[in-house]
């Protein structure tokens, strides 16, 4: 080959060679950095992990507001701020309320200056009253959309599975209760840092809302089980704190209907859920 | 050869020519005695079988129905013809939507508005050869009258309206005949377009059908959209007179125009010129004033825009709202989408069958929307435009284009046809818009959007005569001839707020029809000012 002639290197090569070994120098300082910086944001002292209070049970219902604390900021969670809304759209079936996601909008509305709607959707003719106003009443700012911080539009619309829409240009659509649950918990608090806390919470989310509130008799008994035995190693289903796991359980528990052997430990983790004062108007909405 | 042979052989030619002539001509003849013969004998044979035509009385054309009886006769619609009335002998008044004769059978297709039944006359002891045949050849389009028996078909009849019946005929006479040939066929101006390209039939074309409106609107889905239309300003009015409005009627020839010079009618008025009124605006504001409180208005609007696109027209009817209101214009914005819902909403519930002939010839999803309505701010708008890379300013005014890209990307989050956008820059509205309090940019002003265009524009009107004056100048307009105006907000006005409505493009949109004047019943546009 004519680069090699006479044994030596052709010195265009060599200086491409320097600069590959210069661009490849830079890269590792980039991700060394990089690195750096994601320490410092995942490690437990990091501000971001300073969540969730850990004096749970002593808290009255009319503190409940600051069951969770967090410091999140919308910027970093949702991306850059366009000066506009941020809306949550959720298309909702009137026939399936969901109720976890009513309880979340509760907590989002005590953490940010949430701009909440109820609408209905042309494809369903009527709503019982009270799912017209399960968000409660209207902001006495709801004139001025710019001041809030969030929206979330709850629609009822004949779907076959809860949606929810958020960027349209960079998400698809969130299918199922569970997955927005997921989303909008994590407005409010991040999930555990322990990857083996984060999934036992996802678990027990799936647990809830595919075998508490659509399975059967024999497998709603089962999670019942599992829940007692869960309950009895601590006070809350995922570690020390209330966790989404807690939430998603609770609400399919009482969507199931009171069952008539609920075992000890579930009725007091039932009643705790209720001390916190996040459910109850929730509940009587639907009731 | 030499000349002596080439004549010699023109003449043969000639010669053998004029004898074959001869012979053609003597065949000519033969063939016409024999033909005079046929005929006279045709001519016979017709008068014998007419002097023996029994059901003479049965069948013909009328005298022209100048009142001279008032026959006591009960005309059944074709849309009550249904397996309840079998058996029964009723009389039809229809026009023949198709003939088709074969022997001793004609079955015929009468249609009456958008419903069609099918008829038969067959030779039996009602009706004789000569009959049927008269049936077969009224003209198509014809009106007639017709005495028949219900009877009931053992298969549905797929091609009418009525598929559970069929009309035995026993008498036709014909009450108004059509000429023969037709400027357009009904059934080639009904074929949606892709299955005209499917099956290389004829559509027609819009001009076309619009130069022969007459006939193109007995069209099943033109009748279906005047009906519909029909049902919009019915809907708009009973909503707003439950809600305490007033019907009011306003000048149409005005002396100045209401939103910019430019795009108004000039009319000789005697001595002097008038306008032709672009909008209510000015009429309804001073209603307002004249303590009239709500009132709304249904009339026709001008605009002398040249812009042949598909959704302008120079004169359409325009559906005006003016409110006045307590605290915050949002109570008219919520006054007006409610309207808007209700409307949508009676569509939806009593226009279905309507609406699904609108669709077999012009297939469109069906209408969606919320409620209450969904209201966004310009700048979410032009936030949700930037981040699918539109590059616009805060102020600029949405183009044709940008509204219709909001429409889709409000579609796809919201999945609804009809939002309202609040908040538009000041700069690009008119000079009585109120300004935003918090912020000087921005105006009290709001568009309704149906399917990504626009249908209303409204705003909070400003109601001071000293800022409105301030406004005038700053739009550089001549104080003088808007001196009425301004002198009606003078003596005390309460805030107020409105806008107004395209029939026209309320219906297009809704039906999700791709051209204006399919809605209009005669449109004027910058090239047509006839029929």
């Amino acid at each position: 080959m004519p680069m090699y002639q006479n044994g030596e290197v052709d010195p265009a090569v060599k200086a491409l060679e320097a600069r590959q070994d210069e661009i490849m120098r830079k890269l590792y300082e980039l991700k060394a950095a990089v690195e750096g910086l994601a320490k410092t944001v995942t490690t437990p002292d990091a501000d971001l992990d300073l969540t969730v209070s850990s004096s749970l049970s002593s808290h009255s219902p009319s503190s409940s507001c600051s069951v969770l604390q967090g410091t999140a900021d919308l910027n970093a969670l949702l991306g850059q701020d366009l000066g506009a809304l941020r809306d949550i759209v959720i298309n909702a079936n009137p026939a399936q309320p969901p109720l976890t996601l009513l309880v979340l909008h509760g907590l989002l509305c005590q953490r940010y200056r949430v701009l909440s709607t109820v609408h209905i959707h042309s494809s369903v003719s009527s709503v019982p009253p009270q799912l017209l106003s399960c968000l409660g009443p209207r902001h006495a700012d709801s004139y001025i959309r710019q001041r809030f911080q969030l929206g979330f539009t709850l629609i009822w619309k004949d779907v076959p599975k809860l949606q929810m829409k958020f960027s349209v240009q960079n998400m698809c659509p969130i299918e199922g209760e569970a997955n927005v649950a997921r989303f909008l918990f994590r407005l409010l608090a991040p999930y555990p840092s322990d990857p083996a806390l984060a999934t036992l919470v996802d678990s027990w989310v799936d647990t809830a809302f595919f075998q508490l509130a659509e399975g059967s008799a024999k497998e709603r008994a089962a999670v019942l089980r599992a829940l007692n035995a869960a309950l009895g190693r601590g006070s809350w289903l995922v570690g020390s704190e209330l966790s989404l796991a807690d939430i998603a359980c609770y609400c399919c528990v009482l969507r199931s209907g009171p069952a008539s052997s609920t075992p000890a430990n579930v009725q007091r983790w039932l009643k705790s859920c209720d001390n916190l004062g996040l459910f109850g108007p929730t509940m009587a909405l639907l009731q | 050869m030499t000349k002596e042979e080439v004549q010699g052989a023109a003449q043969e030619e000639a010669q053998a020519q004029s004898k074959k002539a001869l012979k053609k001509q003597q065949k000519e003849a033969e063939k016409a005695a024999k033909k005079a013969e046929k005929q006279a004998k045709l001519a016979a044979e017709e008068q014998s079988t007419e002097e023996d035509d029994f059901a003479k009385e049965r069948y013909g054309v009328s005298a022209m129905v100048q009142s001279q009886q008032k026959l006591d006769r009960l005309l059944v619609r074709v849309q009550d013809l249904t397996a309840d009335k079998a058996e029964q002998l009723i009389w039809v008044r229809a026009r023949i939507h198709t003939s088709r004769a074969k022997g001793k059978q004609c079955f015929l297709v009468l249609r009456q508005q958008q419903f069609n039944v099918q008829a038969l006359v067959a030779v039996g002891d009602r009706a004789s050869k000569q009959m049927v045949k008269f049936a077969a050849n009224v003209t198509k389009e014809s009106i007639v009258d017709v005495e028949a028996v219900v009877k009931k078909v053992e298969q549905k009849i797929e091609s009418c309206s009525q598929q559970d019946v069929e009309l035995h005929v026993e008498r036709i006479f014909v009450i108004s005949q059509a000429e023969a040939r037709l400027p357009l066929q009904l059934e080639d101006a009904v074929r949606p377009e892709g299955e005209a390209d499917e099956e290389g039939r004829a559509t027609v074309n819009q001009d076309t059908k619009l130069d022969n409106r007459v006939i193109d609107l007995r069209t099943t889905t033109s009748q279906a959209i005047f009906r519909l239309q029909s049902g919009v300003c019915q809907l708009f009015r009973d909503t707003l007179t439950k809600k305490g409005f007033v019907e009011i009627q306003t000048p149409k020839i005005i002396s100045a125009a209401s939103e910019g010079g430019a795009n108004v009618f000039t009319v000789s008025y005697f001595k002097t010129s008038a306008y032709l009124a672009q909008s209510p605006q000015l009429y309804k504001q001073m209603c307002i004033c004249a303590d009239f409180d709500k009132v709304f208005c249904v009339g026709p609007v001008f605009r002398a825009e040249d812009s042949n696109t598909h959704r302008h027209l120079t004169e359409f009817v325009g559906l005006d709202i003016e409110m006045a209101f307590n605290y915050h214009y949002h109570e008219v914005i919520d006054s007006i989408t409610d309207t808007m819902v209700q409307i949508f909403k009676g569509l939806r519930d009593n226009f279905q069958t309507e609406i699904q002939t609108v669709n077999k010839q012009y297939p469109s999803e069906p209408f969606k929307f919320l409620e209450p309505t969904l209201r966004l701010e310009y700048t979410e708008a032009v936030a949700m435009l930037r981040q699918a890379g539109v590059e616009m300013g805060d102020e600029d005014d949405l183009s044709t284009p940008n509204e219709k890209l909001l429409g889709r990307l409000v579609k796809e989050k919201y999945d609804t046809d009809f939002y309202v956008l609040d908040k538009y820059p000041l700069s690009v509205r008119p000079f009585y818009t109120m300004p935003d309090p918090s912020d000087p940019k921005y105006s009290n002003s709001y568009d309704m959007f149906m399917r990504g265009e626009e249908i209303l524009s409204g705003a909070q009107r400003i109601h001071d005569a000293q800022l409105l004056t301030e406004r005038a100048s700053h739009h550089q307009i001549d104080l003088e001839k808007i001196k009425a105006y301004i002198d009606s907000f003078r003596y005390g006005a309460p805030p107020h707020g409105g806008g107004g409505i395209g029939l026209e493009r309320v219906c297009m949109l809704y039906l999700g029809l791709h051209n204006v004047r399919q809605t209009s019943m005669f449109p004027r546009d910058p090239k047509r000012l006839t029929p």
